[in-house]
C-alpha cells in the first residue's frame, strides 16, 4: 500500500498549495461562465426569438421599411436597428444623404401569399459604403428564418388533427429534436460536465516531469518502492483531485438550472473516466524529458481524446449506434437527459474504461523502469513501441537476461 | 532471499557490498568497465576519479536506481536483480545534488521520507526530531526547503538519507559547492556515523578523503585503477616523504651519490630544486651534508592523494 502514501501526501500537498487553489478557483468560474453562455444560447434558440449575434447597442443603425403588412417589421430587432416607414423614393434619398444604412421592402400582400403557402419574396437594399451594412443584412436575414420557421411550425400544427382519442396499445412516439437543442440540452451539457476533465493534465505533467525537472527521481527511485507504487500513487492524487473538482462543477451546473437527470450514476461515469484519462496522461509525462516537450505532448493527446468522446456521441445522435456507447460521454448524454440504458451498454462503456486503464497505467509503469527513459539517452518513440511490444530488443538486453537467469 | 555469488568473498562475512564485473553503457560511451570492488561491513570506503569516471553510475547501481548492461551487485548477500527493494531499504543515499521537494516544510519532507521507508508510525515522530538535532535543523523545521541556502537543503539531505536507520550510507560529492565551514560540518557528520555505518564516499576533494576513508578506491574509465587505505596509497608513489631542495647549479655528481642512500627511493630534478623521495627521515641530514652550501632553502612535504590521483591518471595516458 506504499502507493496510498504517495497518493496522500500529493492530494494533501496539491490541495495546500497556493498556485493550485488560484487555478482551481479561476477555473471554477471560467466554467462557470460557460455555463451562463451557454443558458443563454439555449434561452434565445428555445424562445424562437431571433438570435442576435450584434453587439446589444440600441440605435445602432437606421433602416427604411416598407412593410405594409407589419409581420417583418415586428420581428426585426428593434433595440440594433431603428426602423423608419418609407416609399422607395423617400428611402432613396435618405441613402443618398447617408441617413440610413438599407431598405427593406416587403409586398403589400404578404400576409394572404403566406396563408395561401405562397413565397413572399423581399428585398434589402444596402448602402455599400457603410459598414454597418453587415450588420443589417445579418439582421434581416436572421429575422427572415426565423419568422420562416415559425410559420412553417404554424402551418403544420394547424394540419395536425386534434382531439383523437388515444386508442387502447398505440401510442404516439415522437423522434428527433431540432438539432440546436439537441446539440444544447445534450451535447452541451456532456462536454461541459467532462470539460474539468481536461484542465488538470498540468497536474500529472508536474508531479511525473517535475521529478525529472527538480532531478528529484534519481531519490524517488532509491526508494523501496516499485514502479507501479510511485506511478499509480501519484495518478491517483490527481484522479481525487479531478474527482473533487467534477463534484463542484456538476453542483453549478445543477444550480445553474441545467436539467440533469441520474446525477449520481453521470458523477460516477464522468469519475471513471478520469482514472484512463490520467493513465493517458502519465504515459507522456513519464516520456516527456521536460515541461515543453509534455505541454506539445499533452495537446495534440488532448485533441485525440476529445476526438474518441465526442464523435461516438455524434455518431449516437445521427444513428443511434450501439458501438456509440463505448464512449463514457455517450453514456452520459443519455443519463443525463434520462433515457433508460441497459446493463450491456454500461458494461460496454465501463469495458473500454477499464481496457484504456489498463494500458495506459501498464505503458507509464513500464516506461517508469526504463533507465533511458529517466536519465537518457532516450530512445525515440518508434523504437521505444517496438521495444515495448517485443519486436526490436537489443541483443545487450537479451544476453544480460540470459545470463541471469543461469 | 540471499544469494551466493563467489565462494571466497561470501564466506568473509566482512564483505558488505560487493560488485562483480560490473559494466555500463550510455549510447557510445563506456561508463562502467567489468569493475570489480569490494566494501567491508563498517568501513568508509572513498572512491575518488575524474569526471566521468563512473563514480555516480556505480552508485547509482549499487541503489538500484539504474541497472547494469553486466555483472551484479550484492549487498548484505542480496542481488540487485533479485531483491531490489530490499537492497534499497538498507541503504541511506545522498546525491549529488540536494533536490528536494521544494513545496515540503523540512518536518514535512523527513515524515514523508519516513513514511515511504516504512518506518513504524509510532516512531516517525520521534526519529525526526532526532534527526533535526542531529543536522542543527531544529529551528528551521516549520520552514518549507525553498528558503533554504545550498548547504542547510545539504544537512535536510543528510537527515534524509538516515530516516529509516540504514545500514549502508552512500554520500556522492556531500560536500561539493558548500563554503569550507559547512563542508567541515558535514564532514563531522560523516566522522560521526563512522564505524557503526557501511559507508562509501565518493568525492572530488582528496583531503576529504584523506581525512574520512579507511580505504579509497580510485577510479578512472569505469575500472578501479588503484586501492588501498590512504597511507598506502601515498607510499606506492613518493614514499613516506619528500624532500625539496633548492640549488645553485645542480650536479650530477651530487645525484649520484645522493641517489645512492638507503632511504632514498626516487629523486628528479625540476629546475633547479632536487625533489627527493624518502622512505624514512633518517638520512636528511646526510643528504643536505653533500649538498653543502650550495643549498639554498630546504623543505619536506608529506605526498597526499593528490598526488596519488595525478601519477594514476598521468600513467594511464603513458
Amino acid at each position: 500500500m506504499n502507493f496510498m502514501t504517495i497518493a496522500r501526501w500529493e492530494f494533501k500537498n496539491t490541495i495546500k498549495s497556493r498556485k493550485f487553489l488560484v487555478i482551481f478557483f479561476l477555473q471554477i468560474a471560467a466554467l462557470f461562465l460557460f455555463v451562463m453562455v451557454f443558458n443563454s444560447l439555449a434561452e434565445n434558440l428555445e424562445s424562437n426569438e431571433a438570435l442576435s449575434i450584434t453587439p446589444s447597442l440600441s440605435g445602432f443603425a437606421n433602416v427604411d421599411v416598407d412593410d405594409q403588412g407589419g409581420l417583418f417589421t415586428r420581428h426585426l430587432n428593434s433595440e440594433v436597428l431603428t426602423l423608419k416607414n418609407s416609399s422607395y423614393q423617400q428611402a432613396r434619398n435618405r441613402l443618398e444623404r447617408g441617413l440610413t444604412v438599407g431598405y427593406y421592402t416587403v409586398p403589400p400582400e404578404s400576409v394572404t401569399l403566406i396563408q395561401d403557402g405562397d413565397q413572399v419574396e423581399t428585398i434589402l437594399y444596402l448602402d455599400y459604403r457603410d459598414p454597418k451594412r453587415s450588420v443589417v443584412r445579418e439582421e434581416v436575414n436572421s429575422t427572415t428564418k426565423t419568422l420562416s420557421t415559425a410559420l412553417t411550425t404554424s402551418y403544420l400544427e394547424s394540419y395536425r388533427p386534434r382531439n383523437i382519442t388515444k386508442q387502447p396499445g398505440v401510442t404516439e412516439t415522437t423522434s428527433g429534436e431540432s438539432v440546436p437543442l439537441q446539440l444544447i440540452r445534450k451535447v452541451m451539457l456532456s462536454v461541459l460536465l467532462f470539460l474539468p476533465l481536461f484542465l488538470f493534465g498540468n497536474l500529472i505533467i508536474d508531479s511525473v516531469v517535475g521529478e525529472k525537472e527538480r532531478k528529484t527521481v534519481e531519490m524517488l527511485r532509491a526508494l523501496p518502492l516499485t514502479s507501479a507504487d510511485i506511478i499509480i500513487g501519484k495518478s491517483l492524487a490527481v484522479v481525487m483531485v479531478m474527482a473533487l473538482q467534477v463534484a463542484m462543477w456538476m453542483i453549478i451546473i445543477l444550480g445553474a438550472g441545467f436539467q440533469l437527470k441520474n446525477a449520481l450514476m453521470v458523477y460516477v461515469i464522468v469519475f471513471l473516466t478520469t482514472i484512463p484519462l490520467v493513465g493517458l496522461t502519465t504515459i507522456i509525462a513519464t516520456y516527456s524529458k521536460n515541461y515543453k516537450e509534455a505541454g506539445i505532448g499533452l495537446t495534440f493527446a488532448y485533441i485525440f481524446i476529445s476526438g474518441l468522446l465526442i464523435l461516438p456521441l455524434l455518431g449516437y445522435i445521427i444513428n443511434q449506434s450501439t458501438l456509440a456507447n463505448l464512449s463514457p460521454m455517450t453514456m452520459v448524454m443519455r443519463l443525463s437527459s434520462g433515457e433508460t440504458i441497459v446493463m450491456g451498454e454500461i458494461l460496454l462503456s465501463l469495458t473500454f474504461i477499464v481496457i484504456i486503464s489498463l494500458i495506459s497505467y501498464g505503458t507509464s509503469i513500464t516506461l517508469f523502469q526504463r533507465d533511458k527513459v529517466i536519465f537518457g539517452p532516450r530512445p525515440s518513440i518508434i523504437r521505444l513501441t517496438m521495444e515495448l511490444m517485443g519486436l526490436n530488443k537489443d541483443k545487450k538486453t537479451r544476453s544480460h537476461k540470459r545470463r541471469i537467469r543461469n | 532471499m540471499k544469494q551466493e555469488l563467489d565462494v571466497n568473498k561470501v564466506t568473509s562475512s566482512q564483505i558488505m557490498i560487493s560488485m562483480d564485473s560490473l559494466s555500463k553503457s550510455f549510447g557510445n560511451i563506456k561508463a562502467l568497465d567489468n569493475l570489480n570492488l569490494d566494501v567491508k561491513k563498517g568501513e568508509l570506503l572513498g572512491v575518488i576519479g575524474p569526471n566521468g569516471a563512473g563514480k555516480t553510475t556505480a552508485i547509482r547501481i549499487t541503489c538500484c536506481i539504474m541497472k547494469p548492461d553486466q555483472g551484479d551487485v550484492l549487498v548484505d548477500g542480496y542481488s540487485i536483480h533479485k531483491d531490489p527493494l530490499k537492497i534499497k531499504s538498507l541503504i541511506g543515499y545522498l546525491p549529488e545534488e540536494p533536490n528536494l521537494y521544494e513545496r515540503f516544510k523540512a518536518r514535512d519532507l523527513l515524515k514523508y521520507f519516513s513514511e515511504l521507508y516504512g518506518v513504524p508510525g509510532a516512531d516517525i515522530n520521534q526519529r525526526v526530531e532526532e534527526l533535526l538535532e542531529l543536522v542543527g535543523m531544529t529551528h528551521r523545521a516549520e520552514d518549507r526547503i525553498n528558503t533554504f541556502s545550498k548547504g542547510l537543503r545539504q544537512r535536510i539531505s543528510i537527515a534524509r538519507a538516515l530516516v529509516h536507520d540504514p545500514e549502508i550510507i552512500i554520500f556522492d560529492e556531500p560536500t561539493m559547492g558548500l563554503d569550507p565551514a559547512t563542508s567541515q560540518t558535514i564532514r563531522h557528520f560523516i566522522n560521526q556515523l563512522k564505524g557503526d555505518k557501511t559507508i562509501i564516499l565518493c568525492t572530488h576533494y582528496m583531503d576529504e578523503a584523506d581525512q574520512l576513508c579507511d580505504r579509497v578506491a580510485l577510479l578512472d574509465q569505469g575500472r578501479i585503477r588503484d586501492m588501498g587505505t590512504p597511507q598506502d596509497l601515498k607510499s606506492k608513489i613518493h614514499g613516506d616523504l619528500i624532500l625539496l631542495v633548492r640549488v645553485t647549479n645542480p650536479l650530477e655528481s651530487d645525484q649520484e651519490v645522493i641517489s645512492g642512500f638507503r632511504s632514498v627511493e626516487n629523486l628528479e630534478t625540476e629546475d633547479e630544486q632536487y625533489i627527493i623521495s624518502l622512505n624514512s627521515r633518517e638520512e636528511i641530514s646526510q643528504i643536505l651534508n653533500v649538498l653543502g652550501s650550495r643549498a639554498l632553502a630546504v623543505n619536506t612535504k608529506e605526498p597526499t592523494l593528490e598526488d596519488v590521483f595525478i601519477s594514476t591518471l598521468e600513467n594511464r595516458r603513458i
